[in-house]
């Protein structure tokens, strides 16, 4: 077998060594966008310093200036969208293209290089499974096989991976910045061509988002794909603020990925605890954790989340990440019940096998033998819920968000954007409330769909997600 | 005997579950960051000590906490609920929570029967057809229906029903306009006329008017439901059971009819009643944005406006909504299923 690799690798990649190769890519892929990446992290951190009374928020700030700075391919700055017509030609934009067909371009080129990253992780998984690891097969293989040929799951990857890019490449994506076009859009100015004078004037981007409002069926609205009267092109049309609708919910998709992930790695890290412990222990334990959970299940959880929202709105800790640090606590606090049900199950089932007596007579401690004997045989279902608890998340923080609860007002989130056009459905405005449902249909589809996936690759047997169904509906928002 | 042990079990259980619940409600609220007597006063009267004081005997905050938990609890299980604060100011909110209830239980009500009836036929027939282009385009509407926010989708179908449409087949008119279609409405959203349900017009009107809602609110539960009757089906369908009854010469209505659907039905029970907690807290938004003067449209304006002990009260109102429903899933089960509380023993 080892020579049969051995002749492949050849024939695939002409070098000595493949995984020098592939680690020089990775290394050329990381630096050409590593200020956006920094960018990412070094955002949220600030933003989560910002608010709490700790120490240290002036240093990141220098941070994040510094951050800034570092040379970026994939930028704003490289292929520009926000130009102005001067009469004869586009004067600004990337090669003197229109701005749509620029912010196209852009957007075309970060989502290849996000393909092309993944891609590069796909290929290195692969180039070790067939060169450096040891065993020829592992079980895992073949969970890794039946995913890749289950359609579906790969459907819901897809469109996972496309809402992640979105989030991590959210200022670059937007036509325009959050900062510039909402938070402080009467500090920058922008050139537009004025037909009636014929000539280039300047306006504040504020007083131009005012002249391009979408209510209604007012002439100045600006639909999907349109520019307004100050040549600025608005993928999504504008808001009935005159904002651009792109920005708000690309910016959007941060805040509810980062929730989400804080809320299900939370609750993925408490529920697995409890099951485990109440899997060994069994008895009066696991007789006191049902009625735990129980009781917390017994309160519906968005109105939970409603009720402890406003209780700790005024709080410090309602501050930090405009309150959505707060929402992903009590998100992990009301979620764990739901995750810990269906994990309860075959940790249960797990305990119950021959090693762990094997284990238990040969004097290991409890922790050790959660922690390597039970806890490897329910991963797998950590996958599957975190995967759907993600997307019922969304919806839930969509929803209160939507309530006007939650995220708190001027940082943009995607409820309220379906809040904001929901008087203008019926008008020549539809898009604003249209598209970020949709977008939440395909986000939570494709959350589900990967749940779906890692199920049937998991376990090809179980329904497992099936009793954990609801999890995937944020708590009926 | 050992059924009604099983129920008396559950029943057991139930009571030690709102206890714990009721008394996270009561912690939350009153031992939480936020003083409920300041926040019922405006900001004027904040400022005005006598009025706070007044406030603070009022809610019994100036007893000591354990006294006034064991007065809370005690009010609560005596189902002595006091008056409201700021939400219809001073009203008795036994006869606040009798009003709004019905409105939606009643919503509650529709809802899960649209979804049964809709959810349940087809996902028994996608599981009959399995693999089949009508069974992909059943699950994948199922699915995409699921993952649909209610909120989003109560405003689209509110937008959608608000005009009327007219189809035109060569100088044939046909007119669809939800609200004067079959009864005529006031209004295509606003609470139902719950008064008149004796009547059979009234009847009509006041589950038309909730019609759209309980479509929304039950489209979650609708999605779950048609995906696990499609399990159900294809699970029952490869059981042994079924080979010998076809081998025995069951004709094929009796095989389907009564050896595979009625075994399906026995997974769904308990999804159609675990659902009650979507159902519970989707009302709040669908009530808000269909206007429906219901209990969850109650709690959201309770929350807003800062009144935190009818929060509190109306929670624990839910919470016994939610466990009497569980109760009464476990009696479903026990009528459906002749195995369960055999087990163990």
């Amino acid at each position: 077998m080892a020579r049969a690799h051995e002749t492949t690798s050849e024939t695939v990649l002409p070098t000595e060594s493949p995984a020098a190769l592939w680690a020089g890519i990775g290394a050329l892929l990381f630096v050409v966008e590593a200020g956006a990446f920094f960018d990412f992290f070094v955002g949220i951190v600030a933003d989560f310093l910002a608010a709490t009374p700790l120490p240290g928020a002036g240093l990141v700030n220098g941070v994040e200036n510094a951050v800034e700075r570092i040379p970026t391919l994939l930028s704003r700055e490289l292929i520009p969208n926000g130009g102005y017509w001067n009469g004869s030609r586009w004067v600004g934009t990337f090669l003197g293209l229109r701005p749509g067909v620029a912010w196209g371009i852009r957007v075309l080129l970060v989502y290849l290089y996000a393909f092309a990253f993944a891609g590069w992780a796909v290929l290195g998984y692969r180039l070790y499974r067939r060169e450096y690891r040891t065993a020829d097969w592992t079980p895992r293989d073949d969970m890794v096989d039946r995913f890749r040929g289950h359609k579906w799951g790969v459907f819901g990857l897809v469109v996972v991976f496309m809402f992640v890019t979105m989030a991590v490449f959210a200022p670059t994506l937007g036509p325009t910045t959050v900062d510039k076009n909402m938070r402080d859009s009467y500090s920058y100015e922008i050139n537009y061509w004025n037909g009636e004078a014929g000539e280039v004037q300047t306006t504040l981007v504020g007083e131009a988002n005012l002249a391009s409002q979408s209510r209604g069926d007012t002439a100045d609205r600006v639909l999907p794909m349109g520019y307004d009267d100050f040549g600025r092109f608005h993928p999504f049309g504008t808001m009935p603020s005159g904002q651009d609708l792109f920005t708000f919910i690309a910016s959007g998709s941060r805040i509810s990925l980062l929730i989400g992930l804080l809320s299900v790695g939370l609750s993925v890290s408490i529920a697995t605890t409890l099951a485990l412990i109440a899997a060994y222990y069994k008895g009066r334990i696991d007789l006191g954790l049902v009625l735990a959970s129980d009781s917390v299940m017994a309160m519906p959880q968005l109105l939970l989340l409603i009720m402890l929202t406003t209780v700790l709105a005024g709080t410090w800790l309602g501050g930090i990440y405009s309150g959505g640090f707060v929402l992903a606590l009590i998100f992990a606090g009301t979620g764990w019940t739901y995750m810990w049900r269906s994990l309860r199950g075959p940790a249960l089932q797990v305990s119950e096998r021959q090693w762990i007596d094997a284990a238990k007579s040969f004097g290991q401690r409890p922790r050790t033998i959660m922690r390597k004997h039970m806890l490897p045989y329910i991963t797998g279902y950590l996958l599957i819920y975190g995967s759907m608890t993600l997307g019922g998340a969304i919806i839930s923080i969509a929803g209160l968000s939507f309530l006007g609860l939650g995220i708190s007002a001027p940082t943009p989130e995607w409820g309220r954007a379906i809040n904001l056009g929901q008087d203008y459905v019926a008008t020549g405005s539809w898009h604003i409330s249209l598209i970020p449902g949709l977008l939440i249909t395909i986000v939570v589809t494709g959350f589900n769909a990967l749940g779906d996936g890692v199920r049937d690759a998991i376990d090809p047997q179980s329904d497992a997600a099936e009793e954990g169904g609801a999890a995937g509906r944020g708590g009926g928002a | 005997m050992s059924k009604l042990k099983y129920l008396g079990k559950r029943l057991l259980m139930s009571v030690p579950v709102v206890w714990l619940g009721a008394s996270m409600t009561w912690f939350i609220i009153f031992m939480g960051p936020v003083d409920p007597a300041s926040r019922l006063l405006s900001e004027g009267q904040t400022r005005n000590p006598a009025a706070y004081q007044a406030a603070q005997i009022q809610l019994g905050l100036n007893q000591p906490p354990l006294q006034h938990y064991l007065d809370w609890m005690s009010n609560l299980a005596t189902f002595d609920l006091g008056r409201t604060w700021l939400l219809y100011q001073g009203s008795n909110v036994n006869a606040l929570i009798l009003d709004f209830l019905p409105r939606t239980l009643w919503l509650g009500f529709w809802s899960v029967l649209i979804a049964v009836c809709i959810g349940v036929p087809l996902g028994f027939y996608a599981g009959m057809r399995s693999n089949t282009a009508s069974d992909y385009v059943a699950s994948m509407g199922g699915i995409v229906w699921r993952a649909m926010p209610n909120f989003w989708l109560a405003i689209m179908l509110l937008t959608f029903l608000g005009t009327a449409y007219t189809l035109s087949v060569g100088g044939f008119a046909l007119t669809f306009d939800w609200q004067t279609i079959g009864i005529g409405l006031d209004a295509i959203s606003g609470s139902p006329d719950l008064s008149r349900l004796h009547t059979v017009e009234g009847f009509l009107a006041a589950t038309k008017k909730v019609f759209p809602a309980a479509l929304v609110l039950g489209s979650a539960s609708m999605g779950n439901e048609m995906r696990i009757g499609r399990t159900a089906v294809l699970e029952v369908r490869n059981e042994d059971y079924i080979d010998l009854a076809k081998a025995k010469g069951v004709s094929k209505r009796a095989l389907v009819w009564k050896h595979i659907l009625r075994n399906a039905l026995v997974p769904l029970v308990p999804i159609i009643t675990s659902e009650a907690f979507l159902l519970i807290g989707g009302s709040v938004l669908v009530e808000t944005v269909f206007g429906i003067n219901g209990i969850g449209n109650l709690f959201y304006q309770a929350a807003r406006s800062g009144d935190l002990p009818l929060v509190g009260t109306l929670m624990y109102v839910f919470i016994l909504m939610i466990v009497g429903i569980n109760l009464v899933q476990d009696l479903l089960y026990t009528i459906i299923d002749p195995r369960v509380g055999l087990e163990g023993n």
